[in-house]
């Protein structure tokens, strides 16, 4: 019997797409022939096994696993759990609790998992904090002695500085002194000088004149 | 507008309404022909692919093709098979591109059901329906490509054979007799694995 000849019948027989003449032929042949009967029912009984095997109902969202590998879908969905979870937080415990069952269990592990790591971050945060007005009021402290030194230094140097400028005024002074008396003494002996040689140019003009005046007398 | 009242306004359109809506310069067309088909495009693509892939981003991928090829879209073919088409293309390019292979291994499967037991309700489906959902879906993930797509489309998309032809761009008697095969072999990876349920009765020896 050619069973191969009724196979498109037989599948769509299955699936309910067959028309009424093609499954009264198959009927007829099945009548006959007991390996296609046996067929037809152990395809069946594997359509009944294949429904077992449902679509996932979180099936549009990104799956974890790709979270390894594209860093951008672990971000956003650490950004979607930090949210959740930050929620999830700020209520009472008794949601929480409620949400841990009610829900997927997968949301519990990180729930935990993110209330430790805020923990953990929030001590790290305060011990920051803490190390960072320490410096501070350190820093405070220091600079208040720093700044005495630098007033003690300034007023160290003004009275050098003091010193100093009363010692060189004094040296110059004597000096100064010194120059002008060696200056006077210098313009005295140059004038005493020149009062003699005027002296002498007088004498001089006064001879030379006393010439001239005789010689034209004597004419 | 809200989805919503665009759907009660679009509500009773037929999707090559809809189709040609959106090429009479209605772009909202396509948000309810989306609508419409995402979750049945992204089941198949689940079922294609296997669970180790991202069915959204495929999702994503075919719709966006539909979105350019819709102006040029003949309306004498049916929506639902072109674009079933599209999401067959895709799943395949992604399979030849991605993995060098044309199904995923059952210990992805497990693995990637185990992964997920710990991520969400997601794959709880996989374990919580145990051996037979996971063997099942090793099993159709172990067929050979055309036979896995037929078996996809009929068993689990429901589309006719008259749809299936269109989309694969074959004649019907070859969707049928990939079918055919396609479940003979189901059967027999089924009763390998101690799943009864698919196995022939053995015929009297008298």
């Amino acid at each position: 019997m050619d069973c191969d000849a009724f196979r498109d019948e037989m599948i769509d027989l299955l699936y309910g797409e067959a028309a009424p003449a093609a499954t009264a032929r198959l009927e007829e042949h099945q009548a006959a022939c007991r390996a296609c009967r046996d067929e037809l029912a152990s395809f069946r009984r594997l359509r009944r096994d294949l429904a077992s095997w449902r679509t996932p109902p979180d099936l549009g969202r990104a799956p974890r696993r790709l979270g390894a590998a594209r860093p951008y879908l672990a971000v956003a969905a650490a950004l979607v759990v930090l949210v959740g979870g930050g929620l999830a937080l700020r209520g009472s415990e008794l949601r929480y609790e409620q949400g841990r069952f009610a829900f997927r269990f997968g949301q519990a592990p990180e729930a935990a998992a993110l209330s430790t790591a805020l923990a953990a971050q929030d001590e790290r945060h305060r011990r920051e904090m803490d190390t960072l007005r320490a410096t501070v009021t350190a820093a405070s402290r220091s600079d208040e002695e720093t700044l005495q030194k630098v007033r003690q230094m300034i007023a160290d140097s003004e009275a050098r500085q003091a010193t100093l400028v009363t010692t060189g005024l004094t040296r110059l002074e004597e000096r100064t002194e010194a120059r002008r008396q060696y200056d006077l003494a210098q313009v005295g002996a140059g004038l005493s000088y020149l009062d003699g040689k005027a002296g002498l140019q007088a004498a001089r003009t006064t001879e030379l004149m006393g010439h001239v005046l005789q010689a034209s007398q004597k004419k | 507008m809200t989805l919503a009242s665009k759907l009660t306004r679009t509500m009773a359109p037929t999707d090559e309404e809809l189709v040609e809506q959106f090429q009479g310069g209605e772009s909202s067309a396509f948000d309810v022909l989306v609508y419409r088909w995402e979750r049945k495009v992204q089941g198949a693509i689940y079922r294609l692919v296997g669970p180790g892939e991202d069915v959204r981003d495929l999702s994503q991928e075919t719709f966006l093709k539909a979105y350019r090829g819709l102006r040029t879209f003949k309306k004498e073919a049916r929506f639902s098979s072109w674009l079933y088409q599209i999401a067959l293309n895709v799943c395949r390019d992604r399979m030849r591109r991605g993995r060098g292979k044309s199904y995923v291994s059952f210990d992805e499967l497990v693995e990637a059901g185990e992964a997920g037991a710990e991520a969400g309700p997601s794959a709880l489906d996989l374990i919580e329906a145990r051996d037979l959902s996971r063997q099942v879906a090793a099993a159709v993930a172990a067929l050979p490509e055309e036979q896995r797509e037929v078996v996809v489309l009929k068993e689990y998309q429901g589309l006719t054979f008259l749809e299936i032809a269109e989309a694969l761009d074959v004649p019907l008697s070859t969707v049928k007799t990939r079918l055919y095969r396609g479940l003979g072999q189901l059967r027999q990876q089924l009763v390998r694995q101690g799943i009864r349920g698919g196995a022939p009765v053995p015929a009297p020896t008298t």
